[in-house]
């Protein structure tokens, strides 16, 4: 299979429905999109229409029902769960909406935890968590526990974790959904230095039609499929 | 409670080996033994249950499941070491009160006591307990790990509530 260098992910033909009391529910239908490397893209569209599972489609967090998703090169939707643990683990960073950091631990070593399954040795990883919290203003608070952060500071430490082991893409759902406006800003605009500095390509998953100005590409769905890309 | 059992166990140990394995002893320790597999396992539970999201977020983010059962591991047996520790130093204020308390009676009221039937307890008791709440874990971990193979990384990007 031959494939062009500059793309990312490519969902070719991608169909996925759920069973719900009874009721089957098509959450993506003929789903055809594909994201360049390096690209800043939003998926948009009202609560229900698809664009969670399309995101958790796209990561491997969810198997298609029909079709295929080259990522990076490889069809992820036949791939093994260990394999895809391992794609997730180098190549994919997570933001998530409701932050999930680890209460019990500090910030750094909420970044840290994403490399301690690696083979990297402490001081590697201590420097890399000193690094990604200091490209996320976040270095003066390394030693606090989420619960003494404020919601942007937690999705400033989401996004370290995000970014430390150098993954080609990061996924957000909802990044900004807890967040008041001026964390909001401040954390797309991370997402979008983050995209810039190091050409990662970011999928921003958000029901917030406000946040477009900062896409490269927006791609716009309702009811499992999507309606227009530009 | 681990604490308390660790020792329960240890001295039902003791008494069995004095009494040479019969009466009130070994259904002593039988009970013990019961008590330590349920909270075993009750333990195991807790932690995969309690942290489904925790763990939902690490496989996210790639974590294996053989990464989080590592870590489980770590937490379950990281307990009962712990326990042991802590059992250790009970002993030893159990030995001296005891000691203290004969001695005293000893020199008040003359009693005389035969150092074999002190109820004291030996080491020998406490690394048999120690092996036996070492295998019990092992339940714990196969459980442990049956429930974190069922924990699906989606969980981790359901919104509160959902």
């Amino acid at each position: 299979m031959t494939m062009d260098k500059d793309i990312m992910i490519e969902a070719i033909d991608v169909n996925k429905e759920y069973r719900r009391a009874g009721a089957i529910i098509r959450a993506l239908a003929d789903i055809n999109v594909t994201i360049k490397s390096g690209e800043f893209v939003i998926v948009q569209g009202p609560t229900g229409c698809g664009k969670s599972t399309l995101l958790n489609v796209l990561s491997g967090l969810d198997l298609p029902d029909s079709g295929r998703i080259i990522f990076d090169g490889e069809n992820i939707a036949r791939a093994t769960e260990d394999r895809l643990s391992r794609i997730r683990r180098q190549k994919i960073g997570f933001v998530f909406q409701d932050f999930n950091l680890i209460p019990t631990l500090t910030a750094i070593e909420n970044v840290e935890a994403l490399l301690w399954p690696t083979v990297l040795r402490e001081k590697e990883i201590e420097n890399r968590a000193i690094t990604a919290l200091r490209d996320v203003h976040l270095l003066e608070r390394k030693d606090h526990y989420p619960v003494q952060m404020s919601g942007g500071e937690k999705q400033r430490c989401g996004l370290a974790r995000a970014i430390v082991h150098r993954p080609r893409v990061i996924l957000a759902d909802e990044p900004t959904g807890n967040l008041d406006p001026e964390s909001e800003k401040e954390t797309m605009d991370l997402l979008k230095q983050i995209n810039k500095d190091m050409e990662t390509t970011i999928i921003v998953v958000t029901h917030r039609a406000s946040l477009t100005s900062y896409a490269d590409k927006v791609v716009s769905m309702d009811k499992g499929a999507i309606l227009k890309i530009k | 409670m681990y604490t308390i059992l660790i020792f329960w166990t240890s001295y039902s140990v003791e008494l069995i080996i004095q009494e040479g394995g019969i009466g009130i002893a070994s259904t002593s320790f039988f009970i013990a033994l019961g008590v330590g597999a349920f909270l075993s396992l009750l333990y195991a539970w807790i932690i995969v249950s309690r942290n489904r999201k925790t763990w939902a977020t690490l496989k996210c983010v790639g974590y294996t499941n053989s990464d989080i059962n590592s870590l489980v591991w770590g937490f379950i047996l990281f307990t009962t070491i712990m326990g042991f520790f802590i059992v250790i130093e009970v002993l030893f204020h159990y030995m001296a009160i005891v000691g203290y308390w004969q001695a005293a009676d000893a020199a008040v009221n003359g009693t005389v006591y035969n150092i074999a039937n002190l109820p004291l307890v030996s080491l020998l008791p406490v690394v048999v307990t120690f092996i036996i709440f070492l295998f019990l874990q092992i339940l714990a971990i196969l459980l442990a790990n049956r429930k974190i193979l069922k924990v699906r990384p989606i969980i981790a990007l359901k919104k509160v509530g959902e």
